[in-house]
């Protein structure tokens, strides 16, 4: 039995506009990041010797593939899904950009593996420039049961419109 | 931390590759402090009876965001100052959970020239404690040769 319905299907091909990320590269954001991450490399931060190659303080390699985030005066989901048990705390940003696939609203959402290819660090104050596209929508069988693949490609550029990352996510729906 | 080292394509061996990285054991704290940076709040890594109830998940699990940083940092160091990480590519085959300590790992696969630098295939992965597969991939990364210029920044991939 399927579980991917034709209505998902529609998605595939859709592109999104191209979207300046709420914010530039903040000092304090990359910091925070590379603390997390565990990679307190020098070229993050202010010395100048760790980071001539790179023309001046630069965020993590991934870092821009994550600067799609809620800008003020967006909905907030967390507050709006408050009474709802079944909210897993998702909000839109996961979709880089893109519409929700309405068709596929409250199943489970797993991180299924990335190809991704670098070109640039973005820069400390750097604004970036995300667009994204449903490239596949797929059903698979597993032992576990049918799953549902969704990919997506993003496109990550800096100030002067060229790539930074360029990112293919597979995200598991069930 | 200790200057990075140049890595050269005429030092570099099939079948070598980095030292791994390890990291962990990888705590609710880690996660926390992870979904704060990256401001995606998805209850399967810090909300337990979520992950463990409503998604019917083994245990809070580590990010597979987390992961794929541990990968390309570990390739980034390998790199070193004049290197680059070209590409890299992994699936998150298997599940991690909260407590484990990880490790990523690369092995050299194989080796070609590119234009004015070398291209250095490897296979790459995540393991946990005790040693099983996660996260299974493989990256490309650009290095100089010897006497060579620095790879270049921004980076240029070869034509096809």
């Amino acid at each position: 039995m399927s579980i991917l319905p034709e209505a998902a299907k529609k998605y595939i091909g859709l592109t999104s506009e191209k979207e300046v990320a709420c914010d530039p590269v903040e000092r304090g954001a990359v910091r925070r990041y590379a603390q997390a991450i565990m990679d307190e490399d020098p070229i993050y931060s202010e010395s100048r010797d760790a980071h001539a190659r790179f023309g001046g303080p630069v965020a993590p390699p991934l870092f821009p593939t994550h600067m799609v985030r809620r800008p003020l005066g967006a909905p907030d989901p967390i507050q709006e899904h408050a009474k709802d048990p079944d909210f897993d705390g998702i909000g839109a940003t996961a979709a880089q950009g893109l519409p929700e696939i309405e068709p596929l609203k409250g199943l489970s959402l797993l991180n299924g593996g990335s190809e991704i290819e670098f070109y640039r660090y973005a820069r400390h104050g750097e604004t970036v420039t995300v667009q994204s596209r449903y490239a596949d929508i797929t059903e698979k069988q597993t032992s576990k049961g049918p799953i549902i693949l969704v990919v997506i490609e993003s496109d990550y550029c800096g100030a002067d419109g060229a790539l930074l990352v360029k990112a293919r996510r597979t995200q598991i729906r069930r | 931390m200790a200057p990075p080292k140049a890595l050269y394509f005429e030092d570099i061996e099939i079948g070598a590759g980095p030292n791994k990285l390890e990291k962990g054991p990888l705590t609710t704290a880690h996660l926390m402090r992870w979904s704060a940076a990256m401001e995606n709040w998805h209850k399967i890594h810090y909300d337990k009876p979520f992950a463990m109830e409503h998604d019917k998940l083994p245990d809070l699990l580590i990010n597979g965001s987390l992961k794929q940083q541990f990968i390309v940092q570990l390739l980034k160091d390998w790199a070193g100052p004049t290197g680059w990480v070209w590409k890299v590519s992994f699936q998150f085959r298997a599940m991690n959970k909260v407590g484990e300590t990880l490790a990523a790992w690369g092995r050299v696969t194989g080796k070609r020239p590119g234009p004015g630098y070398g291209l250095v295939d490897l296979d790459v992965g995540i393991t946990d404690d005790k040693g099983t597969e996660s996260t299974p991939g493989k990256a490309t990364v650009a290095v100089p040769y010897r006497g060579g210029d620095a790879v270049p920044y921004p980076f240029v991939p070869p034509k096809s």
